[in-house]
């Protein structure tokens, strides 16, 4: 053979491979919705979690949502729908599901701090994007004319400066979504708040399902999170961030 | 032709059942069955009471030993049995068994009690044991005297003389751990003066000991005893120690003619006694074992004392998709090695989110409630048994089962209402996302990703690169003479490599050409100026010692002498090779040092 059909056969295989990666996935997803249809919940909700977990999308979480919440699990259901927005802030479904649920399961979203909030605009990776383009732009404006050996002239320092600005602000934005990375919310019923990180300890208050709290730190199988009402330790499988470990 | 192929196949499982048991309830005869069924006869305690005691032989020789017997006809307990019997002074005589059984008489049951006594005979002449009282049931009752021969060590023996009787015992085991069931063997030798007895009312003699009577098992057959083959009655039991340290214990039984309870296998001939049954009292040699106990520090969890090897099916479940609060039925089954019989199940683990119940033993079912519907499995049940083979712990957990539990759904809308309290569209829940929408490779976003960071420094790097390449680049602009100088050091370094090669070839022509041009060189950027421009006296001024006549100055002289007559094509004699060679590397190293 050949090196150029060789070469064919080989994409051919590449694509092919590419083609079934894709197919499993779809069949999941596709095998979530038949489900759903059917009323089947819980194996929906499993069905959309393995889509989801390869290769997560905002459409396959705002599904896992939908039927973790048909299946009674609003934390779970807030959970995917946080990681949806999380993927896409621009998601409709995602954002009026949220409403919905927090009026039902009557908790509160996350408060934000600033920083966070403008994180919020974008998703995480076209601000990291944003900040990489931005500082290339800035070096390339200052540096490229001298190189080139061209005068510097106004647009490109006016072009700097605006880079610059941009720049500063896609940096403070990239803390908010690295700040954001340790929101998480309670994904069990009546969640009991410890005093101490054992199964034994003193209870501080209950958290109801979907409460949202920040994690702070990890010891063993607890982490101690800070809602706005208390902190103390929960253990890790009824705590969730939104962008898992 | 099928009927022989289902019998065949009928043998097999049998054969395999045989081999590898399942655990089942305990095995009770059917006779035994009836038995409790049957309204059983009072004990007769009106009967007279009688008393007789015998020796075994009549006559044994100076250090040989007999049994000593008394017969009682009441029950043990309402016996008062002296500590010590009026033997004559110098009689060994040590207490070896004592045990009671009823006889079943038309009508009645009868007790019967047997003290027996092992008697050593230390000097010739006539033993007697004199009558003596006992206290039985508040009556007075004489055990009449009995009389032994004792004959002179070494005298020929007494007629018709029979060894005492004695059961023998066999243990599969001498090395246990604490609470291992092992089997022990009773036997009682067929011999030619006695016929096939069966023996009841077995009992062990020693502490620590738990005797499993239900698991008894009667034969007669050829066994092995003392290296000889020998015809015997057999009954096996199933015994466990439950103490620790070294047991020592012995058997003994009631012999009880052609009294078989229950099933006996016999292997070959035998020939079963008749006539009335004479029950004698016989005991076994004590043997010991060693009990070690189960090692507390390597125990894994579930460990509830199973001793043995044993194996589980998997668990089945009777559902898998149950809703929160109803119940559903986790099955297993063990086999193996050991006692299944009386195997504890496994213990009941603590969960928050189920309700675990246990069936009641033997059978290994646990009816498991969910309490939350956020579980996706059973919860794994921990077992373990102890392997005396391996001497340690195995792992037999019944492992976790994926369930679906499903719980009370949350509404899916809601009415509306506005700021004024009426009513509005009710909220609901979005419809389902037909397709998977934006994807991306992993929640965690790439500003904590360590490869992002990398690919944003890359440029950056490049660009820092670039600039610093361009500082460069201008400071040389403005700085020729270091261009030149490097220059000059770079074709340097190339002339003297030929300097080099031309000495390995022993050139002497082509040496000093490269002398005179790596000299040249080396002095060019001090003017600045073409090398080849450059002629000797130049290369002198840069000498550092120009008095002349010096090495260095007429090595410079020699060089050029010799180069520009062989430029000219005139004949000149060429300075010999060795000699130049040192001078030229010392000129070459002076000049190379001030560039």
């Amino acid at each position: 053979m050949t090196g150029l059909p060789r070469q064919l056969v080989l994409l051919a295989a590449f694509l092919l491979g590419m083609t079934a990666g894709r197919a499993a996935t779809n069949d999941d997803f596709e095998n979530g919705i038949a489900l759903s249809m059917s009323g089947q919940f819980p194996e929906a909700a499993t069905a959309f979690g393995n889509a989801a977990k390869p290769h997560p999308s905002s459409g396959t979480l705002v599904d896992l949502g939908l039927a973790e919440w048909q299946s009674g699990h609003a934390g779970a259901a807030i959970l995917a729908w946080e990681q949806a927005r999380w993927i896409n802030p621009y998601d409709l479904r995602a954002a009026a599901n949220l409403d919905f649920a927090r009026q039902v399961a009557q908790v509160e979203a996350p408060e934000l701090k600033w920083y966070e909030a403008v994180s919020t605009i974008l998703p995480p990776a076209t601000w990291m994007w944003l900040t990489a383009l931005t500082l290339w732009a800035i070096l390339g404006l200052m540096i490229l004319p001298g190189v080139l050996r061209r005068r510097r002239t106004g647009w490109h320092q006016w072009l700097a400066a605006l880079a610059f600005g941009i720049f500063l602000f896609s940096l403070t934005a990239d803390f908010g979504v690295t700040s954001r990375s340790n929101i998480g919310f309670i994904v069990r019923k009546n969640t009991q708040l410890r005093l101490t990180p054992t199964s034994e300890a003193d209870s501080v208050s209950t958290l109801a399902s979907g409460e949202s709290a920040r994690r702070l730190r990890t010891r063993g199988n607890f982490v101690f999170i800070r809602t706005p009402a208390a902190s103390g330790w929960v253990a890790q499988d009824e705590f969730q961030t939104i962008c898992p470990p | 032709m099928k009927a022989l192929a289902f019998q065949l196949i009928l043998l097999a499982s049998l054969a395999a059942a045989s081999l590898v048991r399942a655990q089942a309830p305990p095995q009770i005869p059917p006779s035994q069955f009836n038995q409790l069924m049957v309204p059983q006869p009072a004990v007769d305690t009106t009967a007279p009471i009688t008393a007789s005691a015998t020796f075994d032989s009549p006559a044994i020789r100076v250090g040989d030993k007999t049994f000593y017997r008394v017969d009682v006809t009441f029950t043990e307990s309402a016996i008062q049995w002296p500590k010590r019997l009026p033997v004559p002074a110098g009689t060994k005589m040590v207490e070896v068994a004592r045990g009671e059984l009823a006889q079943e008489l038309p009508g009645s049951f009868h007790a019967l009690t047997e003290f027996v006594y092992d008697v050593t005979a230390t000097a010739p002449g006539q033993l007697t044991i004199p009558a003596f009282n006992i206290d039985v049931a508040g009556a007075t009752v004489q055990v009449p005297a009995a009389t032994l021969d004792t004959l002179p060590q070494g005298s020929a023996p007494p007629a018709n003389e029979q060894p005492p009787r004695r059961l023998a015992l066999q243990i599969t085991e001498t090395n246990v751990y604490l609470g291992q069931p092992f089997r022990v063997r009773i036997i009682s030798p067929i011999s030619p003066g006695n016929p096939i007895e069966a023996i009841r009312d077995v009992q062990f003699n020693g502490d620590g000991l738990m005797m499993d009577k239900a698991a008894g098992q009667q034969s007669v057959g050829p066994v092995n005893l003392n290296g000889q083959l020998v015809t015997a009655y057999i009954c096996e039991y199933v015994v466990t120690p439950i103490a620790a340290g070294p047991l020592k214990f012995n058997a003994q039984g009631f012999t009880a003619g052609n009294q078989f309870g229950g099933l006996v296998i016999i292997h070959g001939q035998v020939t079963m006694p008749g006539g009335p049954t004479r029950f004698k009292l016989l005991v076994s040699d004590p043997v010991q074992i060693n009990v070690r106990p189960l090692p507390a520090d390597a125990e894994l969890p579930g460990f509830t004392g199973a001793l043995g090897r044993f194996f589980s099916d998997p668990p089945r479940l009777s559902t898998n998709r149950v809703h929160v609060g109803q119940p559903i039925e986790l099955k297993t089954t063990f086999h193996g090695q050991g006692d299944l019989v009386r195997m504890a199940p496994p213990a009941v683990p603590r969960s928050r989110d189920w309700e675990i119940i246990a069936a009641p033993p033997p059978a290994i079912t646990f009816t498991l409630i969910p309490l939350t519907d956020e579980v996706h499995e059973t919860p794994a049940i921990p077992f373990c048994y102890f392997d005396p083979g391996l001497g340690k712990y195995v792992d037999l957990t019944i492992p976790s089962l994926p369930v679906t539990v499903i719980g009370e759904g949350l509404p899916a809308e809601i009415p509306g209402y506005d700021d004024d309290a009426k009513s509005i569209a009710p909220l609901k829940l979005s419809s389902l996302a037909m397709l998977p929408g934006v994807r991306v490779d992993s929640l965690v976003p790439p500003q904590m990703r360590a490869t992002s960071i990398v690919f944003l420094m890359l440029p950056v790097g490049g660009f820092l690169a670039l600039w610093r390449w361009d500082r460069r680049r201008r400071y040389l602009e403005a700085h020729p003479d270091l261009v030149r100088r490097a220059q000059a050091r770079h074709a340097l370094r190339r002339e003297k490599q030929r300097l080099q090669h031309a000495i390995a070839a022993n050139d002497i022509a082509a040496f000093v050409h490269h002398a005179a041009r790596a000299m040249s060189i080396a002095v060019a950027p001090h003017f600045p100026a073409d090398p080849r421009a450059l002629v000797g006296s130049d290369v002198l001024a840069q000498l550092d010692d120009r008095t002349e006549p010096s090495a260095a100055a007429e090595t410079v002289k020699h060089v050029f002498a010799a180069a520009d007559a062989q430029f000219a094509g005139t004949k000149v004699e060429l300075p010999d090779l060795a000699a130049l060679r040192l001078g030229v590397d010392a000129v070459l190293q002076q000049l190379e040092a001030k560039l």
